[in-house]
């Protein structure tokens, strides 16, 4: 008997592969220094991450293994954006390792390693089984992660909250995944998607089979991306979890999140939602979760004296906003998604590294401790003050061409296809509440600028941290002014994800 | 529909044979309970003490770098049985596979956890 072996050209996996054999590269290398090292091992970490860009950018585009491994460009650009996030939490951990993780260095940068390794092979994944192979590798490391102050009690229920959450999540997912399955005969997305186009044509109609399914699979990745009613795990997770881990959860898991959504419900069952041919499709499903997730995400954001609650409502509210760039589907809709994460990803990795920077010199949370920052360290409040605008969306930054862009690609599809009321609505309602989200952003900005008292503390980052926040303010402000290079990389996306069978 | 009704059937079969296993011991076995009878089975020795108390955790410790051995074992069987028709590339990844277990044997190990102090 001859067994067939499938094409495995293993070069396209060249960037994954070697993100694997660092992090266990930089355990060992944490085991064998016996910890006097400092902060080499972050170092480390950062060299590795660096490396694996420069190996994503070599190896171009192709497919391995048959084809469930393809390297095209929604998979390029998510993994720009996975390393990003990874190297940017790595930057802003280095305050924490010093004082609180000391004896777990190793296992904590492996982890994340490993997590982004997960990332990665979602991204590239063409098929339900490695798509949601992809999706544990990325959250199982991510459980530890939370749960890294091991003798504070808010981090260890921030772990199991997660951990619950997330095996629960993963259950209905794989549970909407089999009927998938069991309604096409295939796990791969592309025979699916045709699979779907026919009976889709024959019967005109979705059955009570499809419907679940819908339900499962968008609650699954509901959870991931907490949109409401899934979100209420993102509060506590990101209030007990130490704050570079918050940090990665709110752009790496937000982003293997809609990735997985994008390869399912976008590429996958695009049969149903075409406006011309399904009155019932997923687009107004989805729709409702984006206007919920706006609505509480920025009125619930508005009463939190935390600032890393406050940030994980905000992080609900933006994740509304790019939901609604999906239900847009159109070329022009999934390049603003794709221009909302990254822009999302310099102003929110830069705002968490400015509250950790924060946190580790003070200790605190709260949002009253910056009062009157300014007056002491004007230049960090600045920062702070740069990346919480741009995620309100306030115009010269770059969030403000995000939020533009993704309202935008919508008005435009809605204005095309014919029963689109609903749209309009969404847009509404979303443009309604960054109004709400201007309130509670500008709020820390008062805090720290305009509150009569002087602040205690003067605020020392650490240089890897100084180096997150330039990356991050440099991103916000560069790419405000001039968005072309993102978007052209962005409009390269919707070239890939395929529209017809 | 014929295909399914004939699951409903092994379903109810199955469930009936086991309930009429236990009736028929029932009835048929002597009833005579007594104190060494009721004892939680502890492989013949007498229980000492109550069973909910803290376990040290060593042994979930222990009972983790177990599992690297019985996953390695799991895998490595198949690929023995088929290791004629697979051949050196197969060789060559049981070889990574088998490498990446072992990282985590060198990884308890430095840590102490093979130490029983």
């Amino acid at each position: 008997m001859d067994f067939p072996f499938p094409e495995y050209n293993l070069q396209y996996m060249l960037p994954e592969i070697f993100l694997f054999v660092w992090a266990l590269v930089v355990i060992s290398f944490d085991l064998l220094s016996k910890r006097n090292n400092g902060s080499t091992t972050g170092y480390l970490t950062l060299f590795g991450i660096a490396i694996a860009g420069l190996l994503l950018g070599l190896v171009g585009n192709g497919k391995g293994f048959g084809k469930m491994f393809i390297n095209d460009n929604v998979a390029v650009f998510f993994k720009v954006i996975f390393l990003g996030a990874a190297f940017m939490a790595v930057g802003s951990s280095f305050g924490v390792m010093q004082k609180k993780i000391v004896n777990h260095r190793g296992e904590f940068y492996a982890l994340l390693l490993m997590s982004t390794t997960g990332m990665m092979f979602l991204s590239s994944s063409q098929e339900l089984l490695s798509i949601y192979l992809g999706l544990e590798l990325t959250t199982i490391p991510l459980f530890a992660m939370a749960a890294f102050y091991k003798d504070d009690k808010l981090s260890v229920e921030s772990g199991i909250k997660y951990f619950i959450i997330g095996a629960f999540s993963s259950a209905l997912m794989v549970y909407g995944m089999s009927f998938l399955y069991g309604l096409t005969g295939s796990t791969d997305l592309a025979q699916m998607k045709v699979a779907f186009f026919k009976t889709h044509l024959q019967f005109g109609d979705m059955g009570i089979v499809m419907i679940l399914a819908l339900i499962m699979l968008a609650a699954g990745i509901g959870f991931k991306l907490a949109l409401p009613p899934f979100h209420q795990w993102a509060p506590d997770v990101y209030e007990g979890a130490p704050t570079p881990v918050a940090a990665f959860l709110s752009v790496g898991s937000k982003g293997a999140g809609l990735i997985a959504f994008a390869k399912i419900f976008v590429d996958g069952l695009y049969a149903y939602h075409s406006p011309d041919m399904a009155p019932n499709d997923w687009g107004m499903l989805i729709g409702i979760l984006a206007i919920a997730a706006m609505v509480l995400g920025n009125v619930l954001a508005i009463r939190q004296t935390n600032i890393k609650r406050m940030l994980a409502y905000s992080s609900i509210a933006q994740a509304g906003y790019i939901m609604i760039g999906m239900v847009a589907l159109s070329a022009s809709g999934i390049a603003s998604v794709g221009f909302y994460l990254f822009i999302y990803l310099f102003a929110n990795m830069g705002a968490f590294a400015a509250v950790a920077v924060f946190e580790d010199m003070t200790g605190s949370c709260q949002i009253k401790s910056y009062a009157g920052l300014a007056r002491t360290s004007p230049f960090f409040s600045a920062v702070m003050a740069v990346f919480l605008l741009s995620l309100a969306g306030i115009p010269p930054l770059a969030g403000f061409l995000a939020k533009y862009y993704v309202f935008a690609s919508v008005v435009d599809v809605a204005q095309r296809s014919a029963d689109s009321s609903w749209m309009y609505w969404m847009v509404g309602i979303g443009l309604l509440t960054t109004v709400f989200a201007l309130f509670y952003y500008a709020n820390v900005i008062k805090v720290m600028f305009f509150s009569p008292e002087t602040s205690p503390y003067k605020v020392e980052a650490p240089l890897p941290a100084k180096a997150v926040l330039a990356i991050g303010v440099i991103g916000v402000l560069l790419f405000g002014l001039y968005p072309e290079p993102i978007l052209q990389f962005a409009t390269g996306i919707s070239s890939s994800l395929h529209f017809m069978p | 529909m014929s295909e399914y009704l004939s699951i409903l059937i092994f379903i109810l079969i199955g469930t009936g044979i086991v309930l009429f296993t236990f009736l028929l011991s029932r009835l048929i076995r002597p009833h005579n309970p007594y104190h060494a009878k009721n004892l939680n089975y502890e492989c013949a020795e007498e229980p000492v003490g109550n069973s909910w108390f803290q376990f040290n955790n060593r042994f979930y410790i222990f009972a983790l770098i177990f599992v690297i051995f019985d996953v390695e074992v799991i895998f490595l069987f198949p690929w023995a049985v088929a290791f004629g028709q697979l051949g050196l590339f197969a060789l060559v990844e049981m070889v990574i596979f088998i490498l990446i277990l072992f990282f985590g044997i060198f990884y308890a190990w430095k840590k102490g956890a093979l130490k029983w102090v």
